[in-house]
């Protein structure tokens, strides 16, 4: 039993850009933290040697107290205390800023009992692993489909709940190679310690390759996948989105029965009670899950709610990525049919990155 | 009131010098053997079960606490102890899945509902809070029975359901994992803890209430013990913070019940809503838990260092200052979970803020050592312990307080080292400490000096072995409430296992001397300590009602180190003249009502 126990780590390793500023701050902590409880200690230690009792008829000393000491020692501390807040909030705006670089490769993660299901930028889809190139900035957007998880991966110092009905998001830059603990950390029944993945993080040169492996290929050789909102576009014909969100074509009279999605991505959306919500993930995705919580003014509110069992998570975080890739023109008239499915054509090259329908000739 | 006839020494003054008083450094006189043998005090005043199960003497009640609490902490340690072994191995050891979760939600529940919360108060807080204010019992003697049913029931119904059913949602029940995914028994495990919730509001409503009416002549606020002060804070957070959490109990079952959405998002409801309700009640909750914890360290340590606390007032005013701001920082549980960056700034500072007066209480105890005259028995031992553990258990607590280093250490081993650390090594060992201070007033009967002493280091050599290793593999990133684990962890978790063992070892010690201590213990006598609170100056153990007559207060609970030292109540007529319609001199500061 314990013949096969690993030498054990003492720290764990450090492995990304914010995981070298999180252990400056960790150490300055520590530092400070040690230096005050020495004190503590000594003063103790000394006063336990000092004044024993070593006779009967010894005498203490009548003293009352020293407001000059109680200052010095609320003081001096909470200046230190504050200095840990002033730091610690301006290490915890890197974590939950995302640099601009990242949030061009966005991961989406869905935590489920009792499994990670993590999709790429590709739109790849992977069970409890995520590989990054090293020196990448990804951005990471997690959500759940039953109850809170927590993604967890210690070596990047970095951790964010995962809460059904809300988008939470990290950012990575790895800096070193290797492979990584992914853990839960927010407990989420019986199989908590066993929804637990692998981070790794490859060079260069053999993420390349790896990517070569497992990714579609020009030469159609595997099968085809489809970008996030590539794949969006195929829900929202499947699902008959377009049936009230088109628009006009010349020959169809039906006037549109929903707002036009084109350019809807982070404007401000004026709401039938008079409130202005931005167009971010989470009023998107409301408006599909909840339709009702948010009304778009001037519009009836008879837009069908979408539960789980007719777009899952992951549709919903791709039809985000459709409705964000709406460019003018590009919503489909009421009378399109779905556009090629997976598995078929167009594939997705280096030379042809564009995942997106080009846009309708003549369109709106 | 009666008119003043002599001013009473004011705390700081020097007027207790002129005042006569038999030196306090030598023992207080004995009661003679033959005089002994015949006194009746509230064990032996009344044999009949009747006269124990419907009592409403404050020192019997807690008493009945103390039988109950050992039980439950006994079936808590036994949880914990399932828990511990099961992570012998990185693959579980003893344990399925299922049953380990159903093992640290025991461990978690029994220990914080019924053991942590109700220790000090229920037994040290019943017992001596009327006797040190100079009462004859708590302002509503029946109402304290009443609390103390409703809290055994309502334990008693909670440990049934986990024997039966189990719970698997940790303590803290976020849903939507315990409202709709927990196939165990929540429903009723939380009418368990709603029904213990009424006994907590209904004793910190009592000890209020007989805090602010029934303290004797001449004993004001400046002059009340910090113990007092301790329990006093405690109450307040108690009636304050309790109804929330029956609230949330409630809309939790709501939910579950009628399916109304309140925290489920599948059906319009919020879960961050719960850990708002949740944390406003169990933030304060764990300063429920050491808060009296603090105030019996004030108590020993005065005590075996024969000296007055160094700075009453900071010391007093920062339980005050914990109670108060304590109720504004729950959010810090909750920096990762989703909430506002701007509203998690606000619980960040203000939980910075209230780390200070923390620090205040320790350096005022280390200061209170200086120029003292120490002796180190058993709950010196314990005291010193705590005041080292607990330092360690509040400063790691700023790391997870720092909204930026929280992000890697939420929810890992360093959360429950933390927290072990204040609430097992502050709390228990100062439990520890109060129980052997007053065993011997509580009982008559002295307990075995070796063998206390020797329990007292076992247990702090056993405790800071089980969870050192935890901060290392926490920072390391082993998640909480992990059965499985990754294999290069397990080195930590076999130390702190077999740690655990040896400090098992010290907390089943006391168990048997203790014991030993009622039937063959020497007579404790009524002062062995020498102490100068009120509690001493009557005979141990008491009578039943607590004293011959209403006693008067001259001075702080503190004074060992006048130079002649004091004696209270022997001196009362020396000092105090009654006037003229016979009652007694009353201080002229404060609020000094009385029977």
């Amino acid at each position: 039993m314990f013949a096969v126990m690993e030498t054990p780590p003492i720290l764990p390793q450090s492995a990304s850009e914010f995981a070298q500023q999180y252990d400056l701050l960790f150490w300055y902590m520590m530092g400070v933290t040690v230096a005050g409880g020495a004190v503590v200690y000594i003063g103790l230690i000394a006063m336990c040697f000092l004044f024993a009792k070593r006779s009967e008829t010894q005498k203490p000393m009548r003293i009352l107290g020293s407001t000059k000491l109680e200052v010095i020692w609320t003081v001096i501390p909470l200046l230190f205390f504050l200095s840990f807040f002033v730091w610690g909030v301006r290490l915890w705006d890197v974590a939950i800023n995302p640099p601009k670089e990242a949030t061009e490769k966005e991961y989406l993660v869905v935590g489920k009992q009792w499994m990670w299901k993590i999709q790429d930028p590709q739109g790849l889809r992977h069970i409890n692993e995520m590989t990054l190139k090293i020196n990448e900035y990804v951005k990471v957007t997690g959500t759940s489909e039953d109850v809170i998880h927590d993604y967890g991966v210690p070596a990047f110092r970095s951790k964010f709940d995962v809460v059904p009905g809300r988008y939470t998001a990290a950012w990575y830059k790895p800096t070193l190679t290797g492979t990584y603990h992914l853990f839960c950390d927010q407990y989420c029944g019986q199989g908590h310690s066993q929804m637990v993945g692998k981070i790794h993080v490859l060079s260069e040169g053999h993420f390349e390759s790896w990517q070569q492996g497992i990714l579609r290929t020009a030469d159609h050789k595997r099968p085809v996948d489809g970008s996030p909102a590539w794949q969006g576009r195929l829900l929202f014909h499947k699902l008959q989105c377009n049936g009230c969100h088109f628009s006009q074509s010349p020959d169809d009279p039906t006037p549109p029965k929903a707002p036009n999605l084109e350019q809807l991505w982070m404007t401000k959306r004026e709401l039938s009670d008079g409130r202005t919500i931005s167009a971010d993930a989470e009023y998107i995705r409301n408006a599909i899950r909840n339709p009702t919580m948010h009304v778009r003014s001037g519009w009836k509110p008879i837009m069908p709610a979408y539960h789980t069992g007719l777009a899952t998570e992951n549709d919903l975080y791709n039809l985000i990525a459709y409705v964000r890739s709406l460019k003018p023109g590009n919503l489909p008239y009421r009378t399109e049919k779905s556009p090629t499915p997976i598995g078929g054509a167009p594939a997705i090259s280096q030379d042809n990155p564009a995942p997106l329908p080009a846009p309708k000739e003549g369109g709106k | 009131m009666a008119t003043l006839t002599e001013t009473p020494a004011s705390y700081e003054s020097l007027i207790v010098e002129r005042l006569d008083y038999t030196p306090q450094m030598l023992p207080p006189r004995e009661p003679t053997a033959a005089e002994d043998e015949t006194r009746r005090h509230y064990l032996n005043h009344d044999y009949s079960l009747f006269g124990w199960l419907f009592t409403v003497d404050h020192k019997r009640i807690g008493l009945m606490y103390l039988v109950a609490v050992s039980v439950f902490f006994l079936f808590g340690g036994i949880a914990a102890g399932l828990v511990r072994t099961n992570l012998i191995t990185p693959t579980g050891a003893i344990l399925e899945l299922d049953q380990y979760n159903k093992a640290f939600t025991a461990h978690g529940t029994i220990m914080l509902f019924l053991f942590l919360i109700p220790v000090i108060p229920g037994v040290l807080g019943n017992f001596l809070v009327p006797i040190m204010i100079g009462a004859k019992d708590m302002a509503f003697p029946k109402l304290n029975l009443a609390s103390f049913y409703v809290w055994f029931f309502g334990a008693l119904f909670f440990v049934y359901q986990l024997l039966v059913g189990g719970l698997d949602t940790g303590w803290t029940l976020y849903p939507p994992y315990s409202s709709k995914y927990s196939h165990t028994n929540v429903l009723y495990a939380g009418l368990g803890i709603f029904i213990t919730g009424f006994s907590s509001i209904l004793s910190g409503l009592n000890i209020i209430a007989t805090v602010h009416k029934m303290r004797c002549p001449g004993m004001t606020w400046g002059r009340l013990p910090l113990f007092v002060w301790a329990m006093y804070a405690t109450s307040v957070i108690q009636l304050l913070g309790t109804p929330v959490l029956a609230v949330t109990v409630v809309m939790l079952a709501v939910e579950k019940l009628f399916g109304i959405g309140i925290f489920d998002p599948t059906i319009g409801g919020d879960p961050l809503l719960f850990q708002h309700m949740f944390w406003f009640y169990s933030h304060p909750a764990v300063y429920i838990m050491i808060l009296p914890g603090m105030g019996v360290i004030n108590e020993v340590l005065t005590c075996f260092s024969r000296k007055n606390i160094f700075g009453y007032k900071a010391v007093a005013w920062s339980s005050v200052g914990i109670a108060v701001v304590g109720f504004l920082v729950w959010g810090h549980h909750m920096f990762l979970a989703g909430q506002g960056y701007y509203l998690g700034m606000v619980f960040a500072l203000l939980t910075m803020l209230v780390a200070v007066p923390s620090a205040i209480k320790v350096f005022n105890w280390t200061a209170t050592l200086y120029g003292g005259v120490i002796s180190f028995q058993a709950p010196m031992i314990f005291t010193l312990g705590f005041i080292v553990l607990f330092t360690v258990g509040g400063l790691t607590g700023l790391f997870l307080g720092t909204m930026g280093t929280d992000i890697h250490l939420h929810d890992t081993y360093f959360v429950i080292a933390h927290f072990h650390y204040t609430m097992v090594g502050g709390m228990m060992f100062a439990w520890q400490a109060g129980l052997h201070f007053w065993w011997p007033k509580i009982t008559g009967k002295m307990y075995s000096d070796f063998w206390s002493r020797l329990a007292a280091i076992v247990m702090l050599v056993g405790f800071a072995l089980t969870f050192l290793p935890q901060f290392v593999v926490g920072y390391l990133g082993m998640p909480r409430r992990y059965p499985n684990y990754p294999p290069e962890f397990q080195i930590y978790n076999v130390l702190s296992t077999g740690a655990a063992y040896i400090q098992g070892l010290g907390y089943a010690m006391p168990i048997f001397y203790l014991t030993a201590s009622l039937f063959f213990g020497k007579k404790a006598g009524n002062n062995p300590y020498r102490a100068t609170g009120l509690e001493w100056q009557t005979t141990s153990p008491p009578e039943a009602h607590n004293f011959p007559e209403t006693p008067t207060v001259y001075f702080g609970p503190y004074e060992y180190g006048v130079e002649d030292g004091l004696r209270i109540v022997d001196d009362l007529e020396r000092t105090a003249k009654p006037s003229s319609n016979g009652v007694y001199a009353t201080a002229n500061q404060g609020v000094t009502s009385g029977h």
